[in-house]
């Protein structure tokens, strides 16, 4: 197989298309499978298909939590042993759970790349066999710390919990985050984490993907040898279905009193979903608009009207719902939310009106080519990538044509979406004005 | 129905290792003085650059840290050519990022930048440091930006803790006690005078190195970095030099008082050998088993028999450094807790230290440590920004440039014994400072009654 990153170097930075091989297993687990030589390295990764989007209510959290539980040992894994053998192979691991996907990934030596297959395949085939009340508790605690620390104990913690509630309607299956609620987080049962495993943890609901320096007959034979056997199961519900409507039709705002550092304005428009060429256009026009030291936002609001210290847009890609616009603005000194407010409004009706410049659209498309290059600059990287476009959108030979669709769209394409959606009716504000009032508090974190 | 289940095969065997060494970078000199190490990564297709300026914080004028910040930010604020936006646009034009910051040791200028405009990066990072615009009104504006700043490390937890941990360790006079990048009092002193002064002062390519990884094929390197930072121009100087750090690591505790927060930060830490010190490999080899990940000693208790907290990790981090051996490293253990498990998961840490000293480490406990951290090393560097982040370290330490490749060498060979000898010395139970930042009205007491030092409650 060609070295796909020697011939890069012809290919203006943009790197040579990944060569991807594909197999499905007849318990319908999907495989992809790539090749490179360059460094003595394989990363596995599996995704399966669930999220926080299938939960049900009064469960929040439960795909998150379950993800914990998946290194608790399964038939022939002690405890922790999954984190004890990779690391001891000198390998790296981790699991992260999204509103879409959980996945599961270890990066590993070459030669030790047929561990890792074993162990994913002996938690997918057995973990309720080590599942108990014993890693369940614990873990539990751990995933209410892992809360805390990340959103309860921090300044604006919870505010893109607080705009996702927001943003998506009550009801909705992206209307609650991956982190779930602490009343939720105590509900959980051990029963309830057994059912969720029967429900979503089977191979014909899973892409495997393994990338680096492998040989590729060797390593479906091992896939074979190891999930092979594995039964597949069919008691997967779809998730509530996410349609909304292309814009909000009306500002939804809230305005919070805590104990943060400073003013701050966030807000999430409502964009279009992962997977289309208006959501390119999005990205490119979030990235004009907010993303970097010569963005719009940027020199309007922090080095012209010096009102924030810090303004930036992001794109949260949802390919089961809307993605999401998300812009972040801490104020500086005394300015006032009303102020920035102004501006930003100011400055997405210019953008609406002209669209971005020649020059504007040329940057942000180099930093987007700059952006994936980084992602798939590691064998994990693009191993995750592969799993990505398999399980959202059907096929992993999508990532190879990626980063041309975001080259290919054009000013009025990324003016046009800007129009149609960035504009004070399709959002959701979350304002924070700072109280010395030290006595309040989240009421989840009492 | 019954579980179908699956047909299971014994655990793997691993296959032959493919050997793997860190890559040796070799050094040019350009005519300006500017020290080069380059190295050739086929395949990373973003190039890091990493230039070191010998403008430690350490050579702020008296009263003005933070000015050493803020002419790291101000490399980004336009050149003799480009204004403000103008340095940006271009920058981004280029598929390129510019960081800068200033450390204890030197001040760091790091640019990313694709292979395919390798050229365009350059000549903007040379710009930079060549002809910085030091324009006064961004210099103002980032004045401001740093005081908007502080107040937000102030509601920050594990930031409100490093600063805290510093101020107890050392000595007022020695720029460590004091935050990185200036306190509202000093930076409220800074303008555009000061900052061209010490740019003035310690910029300059003679005293300067730059380390260049990626995919360089096909690039003629010496005539590029010539053609674009060799336009750097400057007097020539003598390095700076460094003062011994020394540490005050009594045993004692500060709790930082945070009303209502529902974690307690905890920093635990003191200073010891650096990477000079013949003893840093079995150091780093036994503080990854004390709490290298979560399946080390304090996590192995803390998080997955107790749920006390998301993790706990041990670590050496060198302060600064020099060939002469005056250097040392901070050692700590850091991590955050529940608000109501706070006494309880710092009496178990003290009993793990304790069983640790006396016990020792195991055998399996070091294998399996060495076996990760020198099989996760081709993963580690298999980005240029990973190889040339270490290189740079290298550097800025005054090591050698094949001295990570020989702690891999050291790590392999070394005995339990030696990684316990290390570890025990390094967290002395009764040589700790504590500092928890949480709510003291819920926390002191129980902290008291530990006999872990006397505790101090602040606000």
């Amino acid at each position: 197989m060609a070295n796909p990153a020697a011939e890069a170097t012809s290919t203006g930075g943009t790197g040579a298309p990944i060569a991807i091989t594909e197999h499905r297993l007849a318990n319908g687990l999907r495989v992809v499978l790539s090749e490179d030589h360059l460094t003595p390295v394989a990363a596995v990764c599996l995704w399966y298909d669930v999220g926080s989007r299938h939960e049900v209510k009064g469960r929040t959290g439960l795909a998150h939590l379950f993800e914990h539980l998946m290194f608790q040992g399964s038939a022939n894994v002690s405890g922790n042993g999954h984190f004890e053998l990779v690391q001891g192979a000198g390998g790296s691991l981790n699991g992260t759970t999204s509103f879409e996907r959980t996945n599961y990934f270890e990066t590993m030596p070459a030669h030790q790349l047929e561990l890792a297959l074993w162990l994913e395949a002996d938690r997918m085939g057995s973990l309720l066999a080590a599942l108990d009340e014993t890693s369940m508790e614990n873990q539990r605690d751990v995933v209410k710390n892992e809360r805390r620390q990340r959103y309860d104990n921090v300044p604006y913690g919870t505010a893109l919990e607080k705009l996702t509630a927001l943003a998506y309607p009550e009801g909705h299956p992206y209307h609650h985050t991956p982190i779930g609620s602490m009343a939720d987080l105590d509900a959980a049962t051990l029963a309830d984490a057994q059912e969720f495993f029967r429900t979503y943890y089977a191979p014909n609901n899973a892409v495997l993907s393994v990338v680096g320096d492998i040989d590729l007959e060797q390593t479906i034979a091992w896939v074979e040898k190891y999930f092979g056997s594995i039964p597949e199961h069919h008691g997967k519900q779809p998730p509530r279905d996410g349609t909304l409507p292309d814009t909000m039709g009306g500002e939804l705002r809230e305005e919070l009193h805590e104990e943060v550092p400073s003013r701050a304005l966030m807000s999430a428009y409502r964009l279009p979903h992962d997977g289309t060429r208006e959501a390119d256009a999005a990205d490119l026009a979030l990235t004009v608009l907010g993303s970097g030291e010569s963005s719009r936002l940027y020199n309007r609001l922090v080095r012209r009207d010096r009102t924030a210290v810090s303004a930036g847009f992001g794109l949260l890609r949802l390919a089961g719902a809307p993605s999401l616009g998300w812009l972040d603005v801490k104020s500086s000194g005394e300015a006032t939310i009303a102020q920035i407010d102004q501006a930003i409004d100011e400055e997405l009706a210019r953008f609406a009106a002209d669209g971005p410049t020649a020059e504007e659209l040329e940057r942000a498309q180099a930093q987007i080519e700059r952006e994936w290059l980084d992602r798939l600059t590691t064998v994990a990287g693009r191993a995750d990538e592969l799993c990505r476009y398999a399980v959202l959108f059907g096929d992993p030979k999508l990532v190879n044509g990626a980063l041309g669709r975001v080259l290919d769209v054009t000013a009025d394409e990324v003016r046009a979406v800007a129009a149609a959606r960035l504009r004070p009716d399709n959002r959701a504000v979350l304002v924070y004005e700072p109280t010395t009032d030290a006595t309040e508090t989240e009421e989840d974190a009492a | 129905m019954s579980t179908p289940t699956m047909t299971f095969h014994p655990q793997p065997q691993p296959g032959t290792p493919t050997p793997w060494a860190f890559p040796a970078p070799q050094r040019l000199t350009l005519a300006n003085g500017l020290t080069v190490l380059h190295c050739d990564r086929p395949g990373q297709q973003l190039v890091a650059v990493e230039v070191l300026l010998d403008a430690p914080l350490a050579a702020e004028p008296p009263g003005l840290d933070g000015v050493a910040t803020l002419l790291a930010r101000a490399f980004n604020e336009g050149t003799d050519t480009l204004t403000a936006e103008e340095f940006a646009a271009e920058l981004e034009r280029a598929g390129a990022t510019m960081d800068a910051h200033a450390d204890h040791p030197c001040l760091r200028v790091v640019l990313d930048v694709p292979a395919s405009r390798l050229e365009r990066g350059l000549t903007l990072l040379a710009d930079a440091l060549r002809a910085p615009a030091l324009p006064a009104d961004e210099i103002e504006r980032l004045v401001a930006n740093r005081l908007d700043e502080i107040v937000h490390e102030q509601a920050n937890p594990a930031r409100r803790a490093a600063k805290a941990l510093y101020a107890e360790l050392f000595d007022a006079a020695d720029r460590l006690s004091r935050p990185r990048a200036g306190s509202a009092e000093t930076v409220r002193g800074i303008d555009r005078a000061a900052v061209q002064a010490f740019y003035a002062a310690h910029v300059r390519p003679s005293t300067a190195t730059l380390v260049i990884v990626g995919d360089l094929t096909g690039v003629d390197l010496p005539a590029l970095l010539e053609s674009t930072l060799g336009r750097w121009t400057g007097e020539k100087a003598e390095p700076g030099t460094t003062t011994p750090v020394t540490a005050d690591d009594r045993g004692r505790v500060v709790i930082v008082d945070r009303p209502g927060s529902v974690q307690t930060q905890v920093l635990i830490g003191r200073i010891g050998p650096d990477r000079h010190d013949p003893s840093w490999a079995a150091q780093i080899l036994g503080t990854y088993c004390l709490g290298g990940t979560l399946t080390s000693r304090l996590d192995r208790v803390l998080r997955e028999e107790k749920g006390y907290t998301y993790g706990v990790r041990a670590f050496a981090q060198p302060l600064r450094s020099d060939a002469q051996g005056t250097g040392r490293a901070l050692l700590a253990i850091s991590g955050s807790v529940d608000t109501a498990s706070t006494a309880p998961a710092l009496a178990d840490t003290w009993t793990i230290l304790r069983t640790l000293a006396a016990e020792g480490l195991t055998d399996s406990e070091r294998e399996e440590a060495v076996q990760f951290m020198v099989g996760v090393a081709p993963l580690k560097y298999e980005t240029a920004g990973s190889v040339a982040g270490t290189l740079a370290d290298q550097v800025e330490q005054q090591l050698p440039d094949d001295f990570q490749a020989k702690v891999y060498q050291q790590l392999a060979a070394l005995s339990t014994e030696e990684a316990t000898t290390a570890v025990v010395a390094a967290f002395p139970p009764e040589r700790l400072v504590t500092v928890l930042v949480g709510d003291a009205s819920v926390i002191a007491e129980d902290v008291k009654a530990l006999g872990i030092g006397e505790v101090t409650v602040v606000s």
